[in-house]
């Protein structure tokens, strides 16, 4: 409580309504941080899924070629992840299984249910693009393959063996129909979380109508940067060679979307400290007393300045192959843990400020709970778990000399 | 199975849509049948509330039967307090207007594990202009008593200030103004 304290002092110094902040009045409900790791996971590991997406649906609908080597595999990666999005939400709740009740009743004034929703058409027309973008593998698998994979191909192609032109094409345009729709449904699913915590009108943090943008884009960019990253490690460790187009292609689309993400970010920062609304003095008092180290320093100078200056710097000068792959997977790394980090200071640290106006209560991650650290990193291995299964099924990358 | 390919995704799409129908019927199965009678809820529910039986009452009706202690309480800090926050939920004590049961009476360090739930410094989400706060046992070093004295040793539990504010009196140490 001491250092709560005493950086809420450093607060009121900067913001000049010392008395106030100093007397440290936390209403007893608001104590106890409710939404804690598990949450700060469930807009992670959503922004993760949306980010792949995006690379994926360049290449299907928009054709950019130079993507063709990480399109299929952004896909699987995308549905790896998706398949463990409620996972956190779920392992939040007391009662797991009411989460049914939730979605037999929909009330519109339950965002919950309407995420619910969202998530399984996402899952579906996910599914479904993976299916038809491999047909034609899975088609050639399935006449090598032996046992239950044999039986699984069969299942998943249809029990098809038609490859006709006449039969891809129709994939062909099925595959652009559904990322069509894909898009808005993975932009929605994004932005859906974001409207859930823009949607809280009691806390003066979340509730800016900026929230599902700024996630919507760190969402992508988390996304794109898990992908370059899975896929320069993933290829060094087997020792295949690296598509330089295309690693530059994803870093040009994650300088876009991470300059759009970062100065949406400093814009809700800076719509705060400007317009001075009803809570104003509260967020400032967050953001340079509790929330000091993981905003200013390790969120806007180490996770987005350093890698907004890297990014420059590859963007301008003409780097070799092997230097840019490295500053690639460097920055993709920065960014992945950039909007972590962000994700962290707006669930856990939206709640680290109290209704009373008047205080600031604190937040200690347990390694051992239900929500603990070892329970995260547990919930964050499951998706590559998951990804290895499927890259047993589905062949990760396109062969190359096509 | 002699279907052509764009037949087999046909009968996936219509395979969605028989989904979405068994969806709908598993739904009106599982919901219980009042449910949106009245609103977004089971509206069984408001019987069933109203069916459990009462188990508090309220001050004036232990009032009626402990004028004593409610003349005190009434004039006292502690006026604004519930008697079932320390003695017991009403229903245990009486039914129909019949006493049918004798509520527990604290005694000794009973008394001072239940000041302590609402005087205790330790709480820390607690102004001191609303609740007094004291930690234990510096108040009773400070107080200069022993520190095996319970706190109804000083304080009367109904106005807490009673015999102080006599005490004070009594010795004209009343503090001016």
């Amino acid at each position: 409580m001491n250092t709560a304290l005493a950086s809420t002092a450093f607060a009121s110094d900067s913001i000049g309504s010392a008395t106030m902040l100093l007397s440290n009045y936390v209403f007893p409900n608001d104590l106890h941080v409710h939404w804690s790791m598990m949450i700060v996971l469930y807009p992670y590991i959503t922004g993760l899924v949306d980010g792949a997406f995006i690379i994926a649906a360049l290449y299907y609908l928009f054709g950019v070629k130079s993507l063709r080597p990480v399109a299929r595999f952004s896909l699987l990666f995308a549905l790896a992840f998706l398949c463990c999005a409620t996972l956190p939400l779920l392992l939040h709740l007391g009662r797991p299984e009411r989460n049914f009740n939730m979605l037999l009743t929909p009330n519109p004034s339950s965002a919950m249910a309407g995420f619910g929703y969202i998530y399984a058409v996402s899952m579906g027309v996910l599914g479904f693009i993976i299916l038809l973008v491999y047909r034609p593998v899975l088609v050639e698998l399935r006449s090598t393959s032996q046992g239950w994979l044999k039986v699984l191909y069969r299942v998943i192609t249809l029990d098809s063996i038609d490859v006709s032109e006449k039969a891809l094409e129709l994939d062909a345009k099925i595959i652009r129909f559904l990322v069509a729709i894909g898009i808005p449904v993975a932009a929605v699913l994004h932005g859906y979380v974001g409207f859930i915590f823009g949607g809280v009108k009691a806390n003066p943090t979340w509730s800016t109508p900026l929230m599902p943008v700024i996630f919507l884009f760190s969402a992508c960019v988390s996304g794109i940067s898990a992908v370059i990253l899975a896929y320069i490690v993933i290829r060094k460790l087997a020792d295949q060679p690296i598509d330089h187009g295309c690693i530059i292609t994803m870093v040009k689309t994650l300088t876009g979307f991470f300059i759009l993400a970062f100065s949406f970010e400093m814009l809700e920062v800076f719509s705060h400290s400007y317009l001075k609304s009803g809570y104003h003095h509260m967020v400032e008092g967050l953001l340079n007393g509790p929330l000091a180290s993981s905003f200013w320093f390790w969120q806007v100078k180490i996770g987005s300045v350093l890698p907004l200056l890297v990014l420059g710097i590859m963007g301008i000068f003409k780097l070799r192959s092997y230097l840019y792959n490295f500053l690639a997977a460097g920055v993709s790394g920065i960014l992945l843990v950039q909007v972590l980090i962000m994700r962290w200071n707006v669930v856990i640290g939206g709640q680290l400020m109290s209704k009373s106006a008047r205080g600031y209560t604190e937040f200690h991650p347990l390694w051992f709970d239900k929500e603990g650290i070892i329970a995260v990193i547990i919930v964050m291995a499951i998706p590559f778990a998951i990804l290895f299964v499927l890259g047993k099924i589905f062949p990760f990358w396109a062969p190359e000399n096509k | 199975m002699g279907f052509s390919y764009k037949m087999r995704l046909i009968l996936v799409c219509l395979g969605i849509f028989v989904m979405a129908w068994v969806g709908f019927l598993f739904k009106s199965l599982l919901l219980p049948d009042s449910f949106g009678l009245y609103g977004h809820f089971r509206a069984d529910a408001i019987t069933e509330a109203v069916e459990v039986p009462v188990r508090h009452g309220t001050n004036s009706s232990c009032f009626k039967c402990h004028p004593f202690e409610a003349k005190i309480h009434k004039a006292g800090l502690h006026s604004t307090i519930s008697c079932e926050f320390c003695h017991g939920p009403y229903a245990d004590h009486v039914a129909v207007d019949k006493k049918t049961g004798t509520l527990p009476v604290k005694t000794g360090k009973q008394i001072t594990t239940l000041c302590l739930r609402c005087h205790n410094t330790q709480i820390m989400a607690r102004s001191e202009e609303v609740i007094k706060t004291v930690a234990m046992p510096d108040h009773l070093r400070n107080q200069q008593v022993k520190l095996t004295h319970d706190c109804n040793q000083c304080h009367h539990v109904h106005a807490p200030l009673k015999y102080i504010n006599r005490a004070k009196q009594i010795t004209g140490l009343m503090e001016k103004g």
